[in-house]
């Protein structure tokens, strides 16, 4: 059994409105900072997963992000790093 | 023709918040209540099962996903298949049958990003009502398919008068298509008794007791 570290990242689907991000945005335009940052809000999560090899452990990932970590009519979800420990 | 008690099941999640209220009503109701913790699986006693406003396992992740997977959510669909009884989910509870799948669609986050807390002017069918409202994940988002099955199969029992969240047409409050699920947003149960100023939610209690009474009826045990 190998275990491997992943780091994933949720964020709003594109189209879906993301009221946080737009708040994030106008606070961006009002400092000065930056015009149209076009913000998105998502989530960090990182985790470890145990497989037989890679892609058992992959597909497994897939299954924790599709069920738990995310949910498919409002989110999606990038595998953002993942390493055997 | 003997009078039958309506039995009622509450369920409790750790950060479940609404129960004492949800409980105080259906008795409000002549309605016997049970409180359910949420590691349980046998529901079929019940003649309806309320899953409460809170926030369920402190809504980590976001509102209802991690209650979704707690063995009474699991036996919840059981409880709907075999056609049992009624489901209602509060806020919370509309929140957790969402991320369950039980009801279409999904709530996110309101569109002033606020957690709003107030008096809401509703429509119930067709009538105006008002009832507190207490969310900072309610506004109701779906694809165009489902929002025009849920018009065309009148399921949006509730509708908000001066939307406060965003929400896609209005939508306060939905039954399935078989009209044996509702999750409903705005709080019925803290709209009961006239101290709290306020009994609109007693019409809500009635559409239920009404739909269990014909259920009762139509499958002979009254």
């Amino acid at each position: 059994m190998k275990k491997y570290k992943a780091d994933i990242i949720v964020t709003l689907k594109k189209g879906v409105r993301d009221p946080q991000g737009t708040a994030v945005d106008t606070v961006l335009k009002r400092t000065g900072l930056e015009e149209n940052a076009e913000v998105k809000v998502g989530k960090f999560f990182a985790l470890s997963v145990s497989g037989n090899n890679e892609l058992d452990a992959r597909n497994k990932l897939n299954k924790i992000c599709e069920d738990v970590l995310s949910n498919p009519v409002l989110e999606s979800y990038e595998v953002e790093r993942f390493l055997e420990e | 023709m003997k009078a039958q008690i309506i039995k009622t099941g509450i369920i409790v999640f750790p950060g479940t918040n609404c129960d004492l209220d949800t409980k105080r009503a259906c008795e409000f109701f002549g309605w016997e209540t049970d409180f359910i913790w949420h590691d349980e699986t046998s529901l079929n006693k019940y003649d309806v099962v309320f899953l409460p406003g809170g926030f369920s396992y402190g809504d980590y992740i976001r509102a209802g996903r991690l209650a979704r997977f707690s063995p009474v959510v699991m036996a919840l669909s059981d409880y709907v298949n075999k056609k049992r009884g009624f489901l209602i989910g509060i806020c919370n509870g509309f929140q957790i049958l969402c991320e369950a799948k039980l009801l279409p669609g999904i709530l996110s986050v309101n569109d002033n990003t606020k957690f709003i807390c107030e008096e809401a002017d509703l429509l119930f069918e067709n009538k105006e009502i008002t009832l507190p409202i207490a969310h900072g994940e309610g506004r109701y988002i779906a694809d165009e398919k489902t929002l025009q099955e849920i018009k065309s199969k009148k399921m949006d029992f509730l509708k908000y008068k001066n939307n406060p969240n965003g929400s896609a047409k209005d939508i306060a409050g939905l039954w399935d298509k078989e009209n044996n699920i509702i999750g409903i947003m705005p709080h019925p149960e803290r709209a009961i008794f006239a101290e709290t100023g306020n009994i609109d939610g007693r019409a809500f209690f009635e559409m239920i007791e009404a739909a269990i009474k014909g259920k009762l009826l139509s499958t002979g045990k009254i």
